[in-house]
């Protein structure tokens, strides 16, 4: 495990970065991680997944900059604090609320730590079980994710994972070493790495797609942050408990993340607070909860993607890309294999949530300088960092070629109302679940029903299937209503 | 024709395509009972499939939404990734620094920026921000360019 004095330094720069990129409009955490993955290249592992880990955390609070100063969120997930905390801003009482979001980040970031530590390694305690047939089910359990995270058309969202399966296919076949899809180019025979279309889909689609748009609003003011005094501190307990509570599930269930559990934690703290009618008009529970509840997820979204290899977010999706690049695999090994690189990103989100403190307070205005730039320069300066960084992966300018195209297939994604994540599960899947599937077939001699034989991986396929009906009746019952509410 | 309808169309295309290559794919004499081509074939298959349900939607939404994009947008766009192939194909001849100082001002001014000598100060000191920081930090072999090669004497 890297010692303390390795990973805080790695820790507060990712606070700072996530923080920065965080307080941009439009730059969620993923794109902020995104942007960044490249850099991680030449650094040691654990360094390097600290680093975008806290970047994560930091992220989260820096939504919320922007959110409370000039009522535009940061992140999707500081949406919720808008309400109150703008409200706050209107009072004159800036500082007051960024105060309460930073302090209920670093509890919501504490307990989802807590909660991460205890329940990763169980998570994974079976890793010795696993054989080519339950890793195959694995893969098909996190493609099952697919269901759950298509909100608006499962067709599109099924259509999004094919086609990462497809991009994963390219290269050298992982049984026979034939070459697939290469069209003799020796630059395509290792495939196409997953970081390549991270940073095409998130960060360079998310620079198209903001060419076309208005620069944001600009911060008129600096507020100096003020932590809340102790008769604040006992009245937002409640509300921070309440979204860290909810920030735990959703970290866990596929699809949730931040934004949802920010919604919900703002929904149940209005429900029980004893101030209900300050909910919308500047309560510093409104505040608290939900920011409690994005840090919360910041740490439990990791659970599912350390112990079975799962990403359930788009920012767990880019961490993982970053455990691939380094050659480590999340999943049931991960813990037997590279235990270090888990244990000190444990010490690491623990220094990242005492950074975000500190420098949540010092970065004030420098992400108020950030904020105010100018966006033709802000985008200028991004596209350049994004080139720079996928050079320096392989020194080879192929693939910038290759990030830019997947930039344009992200736009037209967007365009086209295509869900991103399960593009990238399938491509962050794709080799596990051929590989083993074909490797497992050859251990049983073709036998199909080796899939279902083995318990283990005849559980994770039945887990599978309940995840895709759950979702098809979710859809189905959302349908229903709407139908209902015409008449 | 609607937005689905034109998507499906589209990933049609590409699901043939994509067969007719994972079908060119040489089984070799290692090969499994799936073989190389096995499941690249069934995912073109499911892509056809889902394409089809895609297209059957599009085409059932009576009075669905057009697919345009604003020619701003396009324009915009289109313009940034011009920029980013046009320094994928200077950055060997002309070196990373001098590219890099251009894709800067040639964004700014396409986003929206006024070409003027601020911009040209900032795309400079931002690219030699970055040189410092891959290059002489990081240690990234990044091009010096031939131009630059011949003018120093280096092979």
């Amino acid at each position: 495990m890297e010692t303390l004095s390795v990973v805080a330094p790695a820790a507060f720069a990712g606070v700072a970065w996530g923080i920065l990129g965080g307080a941009l409009p439009g730059i969620s955490p993923s794109i902020t991680m995104a942007l960044l993955l490249p850099f991680t290249y030449t650094l040691d592992s654990a360094v390097a997944i600290v680093l975008l880990a806290s970047t994560y955390v930091g992220a989260e609070y820096g939504g919320s900059i922007p959110a409370i100063l000039i009522r535009t969120p940061g992140t999707n997930a500081a949406a919720a604090t808008v309400v109150d905390g703008y409200a706050m801003k209107l009072q004159g009482r800036a500082g007051e609320a960024l105060g309460i979001s930073l302090y209920s980040g670093f509890i919501g970031g504490l307990i989802g730590l807590l909660v991460l530590v205890l329940l990763a390694e169980r998570l994974s305690g079976v890793a010795l079980a696993f054989t080519p047939s339950a890793y195959f089910s694995l893969g098909v359990l996190g493609l099952s994710v697919i269901a759950a995270l298509s909100r608006e058309s499962l067709l599109k969202a099924l259509i999004a994972g094919v086609l990462g399966l497809m991009i994963a296919s390219i290269g050298t076949d992982p049984v026979t070493g034939t070459s697939r899809f290469t069209f003799d180019s020796p630059e395509l025979l290792s495939g196409i790495p997953p970081i390549l279309v991270m940073v095409g889909v998130y960060a360079l689609a998310e620079l198209f797609e903001q060419s076309g748009e208005r620069g944001w609003e600009q911060a008129t003011e600096r507020p100096r942050i003020q932590f809340p005094s102790p008769a604040l501190w006992r009245r937002i307990a409640v509300p921070q408990i309440i979204g860290s509570v909810i920030g735990t599930f959703e970290g866990l269930v596929p699809g949730g993340g931040g934004t949802v559990s920010s919604f919900l934690a703002y929904n149940e703290a209005r429900r029980w607070s004893r101030h209900k009618d300050e909910f919308g008009h500047g309560s510093p529970e409104g505040v608290a909860a939900p920011e409690a509840a994005n840090n919360t997820v910041a740490c439990t979204a990791l659970i599912p993607m350390l112990s079975l290899g799962i990403p359930s977010s788009n920012s767990a999706a880019v961490l993982l890309g970053g455990f691939l690049m380094h050659g480590l695999v999340p999943g049931p090994m991960l813990f037997v294999q590279h235990r270090d690189v888990v244990e000190s990103l444990f010490v690491g989100l623990l220094a990242a949530n005492v950074a975000m403190v500190i420098v949540g307070y010092l970065i004030m205005g420098p992400c108020i300088w950030l904020v105010g730039r100018p966006k033709p320069y802000l985008m200028a300066f991004i596209y350049a960092l994004v080139v720079s960084g996928v050079y320096a992966i392989e020194s080879s300018l192929f693939q910038v070629g290759v990030a830019l195209g997947f930039g344009v297939v992200g736009f037209g994604m967007r365009y086209f109302r295509v869900p991103v994540l399960p593009l990238i599960l399938g491509v962050v899947l794709g080799f596990m679940v051929e590989s083993n599937y074909r490797r497992a077939l050859v251990l049983a001699d073709g036998d199909l029903m080796t899939f279902v034989r083995e318990p283990l991986s005849l559980g994770l396929l039945v887990v599978a299937l309940l995840f895709v009906l759950g979702s098809v009746f979710r859809q189905a019952r959302e349908r229903w209503r709407l139908a209902e509410a015409a008449r | 024709m609607s937005r689905d309808g034109v998507l499906g169309a589209a990933l049609a295309a590409l699901a043939v395509g994509y067969y007719r290559a994972a079908a060119t794919i040489p089984a070799s004499g290692l090969a499994d009972a799936v073989g190389p081509g096995g499941l690249p074939m069934a995912y073109a298959g499911v892509l056809g499939f889902l394409s089809v349900l895609l297209m059957l939607r599009g085409w059932r939404t009576v009075g669905g939404e057009a697919p345009t994009v604003a020619p701003r947008t396009l324009a915009r766009v289109g313009g940034l990734l011009a920029i980013g192939i046009a320094y994928i194909v200077i950055v060997p001849r002309v070196g990373y620094p001098v590219a890099l100082a251009g894709l800067l001002i040639g964004t700014t001014y396409y986003q929206g920026g006024r070409l003027n000598g601020q911009v040209v100060v900032v795309g400079v000191a931002g690219a030699a921000v970055l040189w410092t920081v891959f290059v002489a930090v990081l240690g990234i072999d990044h091009p010096t360019g031939v131009w630059l090669e011949r003018l120093i004497g280096q092979p």
